[in-house]
């Protein structure tokens, strides 16, 4: 059905003209709207069409590759696996639900339209990208939009966190860059010796290629140095402690929108890296790195957990859940077997769907409360039923409640964790139980209990139909992945191998 | 031999210069002046173009001593110069449309432009001092152009005294060269130098060609008087210094430095390299701090210069790739700092100040103006897909080339990647202003036509530059291939 259709090209084409459409749409910003809509419902649409045709082989599939620049050996390759296509699902899914939820926006409506579309360009380049400059591109592509986002859009201090995110992120963008250099020019003799690109090139920026000679042919000292810088950029986009002190900040300053982009898709996009590239590139070096993810992953759920029992800003203690689960998706990387690091993809899709639910709530509680300091809400419940049936069912799938997705993904990390280092598991572990306390003893105070004085709470309005819808629409895939997770597990297993090393896979 | 058609580019430019005072006694319109000018812009660059495709001209001097070769690298930077030179002009057209000197202007212009691109032609040490000395003096009246205003004349001024300094320094270096080597010719002197090695009239005389020409291109520790200069003279005019003379003191080093110089490269090649880092690194550093727009833009020049300088160490490893990479990055800076540049003298036209405070809202009043800002300032910054990212790209993979083999070239590409990131600071904080910060007045803003026409021409090189620059790459490799003799 797609056999001459360039449909990875398309899938990033049409939300660059719905973004450019949104752009001139500056006179009729309503139209702006419904515009964006059709833009993003259109690669959902696409992706799942794509999933229909996708094979469960684990290769990559629907391959694009174009003669770019041949001076320096940059070809626009994309191509997607088990589990890219996770990914690019998760990344069409959230950026149709996120601009669905935030059809009350008024102010620059047509620009906002614009950058969440361009975001989903750069998003889904990245994910789709077979070649590094071209990923590397896509990546720093999605700084932009994101910045204007928070700069525009965001709570009263905007411009710091606005600011402190691009610096933070594009620095580490740029250790990534200078690894990727490192590749593009160690490898170039090992491929001419091969073969397989010509002798008077002066190397390439092709994935597949550099990862069939990378793991082989470069010395240990060498892996490990490039691996440092990559993994870099990696991790703070990620972000892990000790490099998460610009996750909050933007965070709590994004529109709610942007924050469930952020949490949902931008920071899969550091532990994607590390799948895709770090790991079968230079797998080496990753067995030097294991204990140090290991323990970068513990520390991360650990301080995150304990962050976010701290927090009196309901969305600042979900953004610091979101560094304790990203833990959780290092821990599953650092096992470096099938299992963990299919769980592991399968906690970042988990972790999507679930944090923009609890973003979206707080972004509601902002809206209809006018605060998400929790000391000052209380006894909700009953004046927004929904709000609240929503919320407790998002930190429930957060916490990690069987039957819904975030818990086969965390137990599914455990059990590879136990696989690899044994009883240690008991330290992650432990970690669910403060999870459970900070979860349960918000929604204790916010919701339950007495209705609070503190503030005005007669004229409250429940959730709108444009808020329930990707609410609801979220809340069902969490039930129906948690139910059978091997809607999700049969695609993204298969493009692990069952055996280290990874080199090879991609 | 003794070739003509060598200068015909240069000599179309004079013609035109020398034509215009005299039909400004017919045309009083500068409209009609800075249209002329413009053709004689075109007509050389037409030229220029003429030569790329059918073969140069045979050189002035002889095959021992050439004088001035017309080659690819000549064609290249005659192609940045006219570029600029033509955004320039366009820029100026309403600029000095009250000026009883209106005339001079625009002679001054391809004047400079001249001097410029027979720097980018000449062999010799001789010639190339002659054409600096031509484009300096045009560009030194450029800068006094408002003469009742106080702070251009307080520039120009300051220009004129350190051009002397940089030009006498230069030429005593010169003069120690020859008197060592027995020539001027840059393959002679190198010849000279490869045979009987390095003394100390050698070292100082390299001294005083770093500081020398240092001072036109303004590195540290010679750049005082850029940000000065750059923010008295008149917009048009800083941004053909920054994005055309600069770019002359470059060719000079690259002559100088390759061809001349190349023999005894151990011995400059890590002085250039920290002149390169801390030329970058001031610039950035005090760049941050600056709250007026022309003078960030004359710092971040600074900076820029200092990645454009790192070329020249590379090279003595990776040779013509890291001049390649040089060139690329001296074209796509050209586009970029020249755009600025006009955005700041658009808007300064419509009595909009240079502060950095004076931008805010401006996404309102002047959509095409901020945006056309912003995708400068991201250009500058270095974030893809714009041309200053591939570059600095280009740069970059040159660094890591190189320090395969001479480890401590890594800290130039480091250089470039931290400096980049500071960079992005005060970039993004003129974006901010511009999108982020709700200003006093909403009222639109309306920019004569030439100078949107300018930036517009700025502003698609920018980005077409980022996108698809193959063969533009391969025409500064065939550049770059011309200082090395021996590979071509």
């Amino acid at each position: 059905m797609f056999e001459n259709i360039p449909i990875l090209s398309l899938l990033i084409l049409f939300p660059l003209l719905g973004a450019i459409a949104a752009f001139m749409l500056g006179r009729s910003p309503k139209a702006a709207k419904y515009v964006a809509l059709v833009f993003s419902a259109i690669p959902l649409a696409l992706v799942t069409l794509m999933l229909t045709e996708f094979s469960l082989s684990g290769g990559f599939q629907f391959v694009e590759n174009y003669e770019w620049i041949s001076f320096l050996g940059i070809n626009f390759h994309l191509g997607i696996d088990g589990v890219s296509v996770t990914m690019v699902f998760l990344s069409t899914l959230l950026v149709f639900l996120a601009i669905l939820f935030s059809w009350d926006v008024e102010e620059r409506l047509n620009q906002y339209m614009g950058l969440m579309l361009l975001l989903e360009v750069g998003i889904l380049g990245v994910f789709t990208a077979l070649d590094y400059f071209v990923f590397y591109i896509f990546w720093e592509v999605v700084l932009i939009p994101m910045y204007f986002l928070i700069a525009i859009w965001g709570g009263m201090n905007r411009a710091y966190a606005s600011i402190k995110f691009f610096i933070y992120t594009h620095v580490a963008s740029l250790a990534m860059l200078l690894g990727i250099f490192a590749l593009y020019f160690t490898t170039a003799p090992l491929l001419k010796a091969d073969g397989l690109i010509p002798v008077d090139a002066i190397g390439t920026f092709d994935m597949q290629l550099i990862a069939r000679v990378a793991g082989d042919g470069l010395g240990h000292m060498l892996q490990i140095a490039i691996f440092g810088a990559l993994f870099f950029g990696f991790i703070v986009k990620m972000p892990v402690v000790p490099f998460h002190t610009w996750l909050p900040d933007a965070h709590v300053q994004a529109p709610t929108a942007g924050s469930v982009l952020l949490a949902g898709l931008l920071l899969k996009m550091g532990s994607y890296g590390i799948i895709r590239i770090c790991l079968p590139t230079l797998p080496d070096a990753a067995v030097d790195f294991q204990l140090i993810m290991a323990v970068i992953g513990v520390v991360s759920i650990i301080y995150g957990a304990f962050a976010c029992l701290a927090q009196s800003d309901l969305k600042k203690m979900v953004a610091y859940s979101s560094i304790s689960h990203m833990g959780i998706v290092m821990l599953g990387i650092a096992t470096l077997s099938q299992l963990g690091i299919a769980a592991a993809v399968f906690q970042m899709f988990a972790h999507g769907l679930i944090t923009a639910v609890l973003f979206m709530v707080c972004g509601m509680f902002q809206h209809k409360a006018g605060t998400r300091e929790i000391p000052l809400l209380g006894g909700l419940a009953p004046k927004v039923p929904i709000l609240a049936t929503v919320m407790m069912m998002g930190f429930m799938a957060s916490l990690g409640l069987p039957g819904m997705v975030g818990f086969l993904a965390e137990f599914m990390v455990f059990t590879s964790t136990f696989d690899t280092w044994g009883v240690w598991v008991l330290v992650p572990i432990a970690t669910v139980a403060l999870t459970a306390a900070y979860y349960l003893w918000a929604m204790q105070r916010s919701i339950f209990g007495e209705l609070t004085t503190k503030i005005d709470t007669k004229h409250m309005h429940d959730a709108y139909w444009f808020e329930i819808l990707p609410l609801a629409v979220l809340l069902g895939f969490i039930v129906l992945f948690g139910v059978w997770p091997a809607f999700a597990l049969d695609l993204i297993t298969p493009s692990i191998p069952s055996v280290w090393p990874l080199n090879g896979v991609i | 031999m003794f070739d003509y058609g060598a200068i015909y580019p240069e000599i179309i430019l004079i013609l035109f210069a020398v034509a215009i005072p005299a039909l400004h006694l017919l045309l009083k319109s500068s409209r009609a002046l800075a249209g002329i000018s413009l053709v004689g812009v075109a007509a050389s660059a037409g030229m220029v173009v003429y030569y790329l495709l059918n073969g140069y001209p045979g050189m002035i001097g002889s095959e021992n001593s050439p004088l001035i070769v017309f080659d690819a690298l000549a064609a290249v930077f005659s192609l940045v110069f006219l570029s600029v030179a033509f955004v320039a002009i366009l820029a100026s057209a309403r600029y000095v449309e009250n000026d009883r000197h209106l005339a001079e202007y625009f002679t001054l212009i391809l004047m400079a432009t001249a001097g410029m691109m027979l720097v980018a032609s000449a062999q010799d040490l001789l010639t190339i001092y002659i054409g600096i000395e031509i484009a300096s003096m045009a560009t030194y009246a450029l800068v006094a152009f408002r003469k009742r205003d106080k702070r251009g004349s307080e520039a120009a001024v300051k220009y004129v005294i350190i051009g002397g300094l940089s030009s006498a320094l230069s030429l005593y270096g010169i003069s120690l060269l020859f008197g060592v080597t027995g020539t001027t010719s840059l393959v002679g002197i190198n010849e000279a130098l490869a045979a009987q090695g390095i003394d100390l009239a050698t070292i100082l005389s390299v001294g005083l060609l770093i500081a020398g020409f240092g001072f036109k291109i303004a590195i540290a520790p010679f750049h005082m008087w850029a940000p000065d200069v750059y923010e008295g003279a008149p917009t048009p005019v800083s941004a053909f210094l920054a994005a055309a003379s600069k770019k002359m003191g470059l060719v000079v080093m690259f002559k100088v430095f390759i061809v001349g110089l190349i023999a005894i490269k151990a011995d400059w090649d890590i002085v250039v390299g920290v002149v390169a880092i801390l030329t970058m690194t001031i610039g950035n550093v005090i760049a941050l701090s600056q709250t007026n727009i022309k003078r960030m833009l004359a710092y971040s020049s600074i900076a820029q210069a200092g990645y454009m300088l790192m070329a020249l160490p590379l090279a003595t490893v990776v040779g013509d790739f890291a001049i390649t990479a040089g060139i690329f990055h001296i074209i796509t800076h050209a586009f970029m700092k020249s755009g600025a540049f006009i955005v700041v003298a658009a808007l300064a036209y419509v009595a909009i100040g240079e502060s950095v405070a004076d931008y805010k809202g401006l996404a309102k009043r002047a959509p095409f103006m901020a945006f056309s800002m912003a995708i400068f300032m991201f250009a500058l910054a270095g974030i893809p897909p714009l041309s200053g990212f591939m570059s600095k790209v280009v740069l970059l993979s040159a660094s890591v080339q190189a320090a395969e083999i001479t480890q401590w070239m890594l800290w130039l590409g480091v250089a470039l990647v931290l400096n980049s990131a500071l960079s992005l600071y005060y970039y993004v904080r003129v974006i901010k202003y511009m999108y982020v910060e709700k200003g006093e007045s909403t009222a639109k803003i309306k920019v004569p036509v030439s100078l949107t026409v300018a930036i517009a021409v700025c502003m698609v090189a920018t980005i077409v530059l980022g996108l698809f620059f193959d063969p533009v790459l391969d025409l500064c490799s065939e550049a770059a291939r011309t200082l090395f003799p021996a590979m071509a």
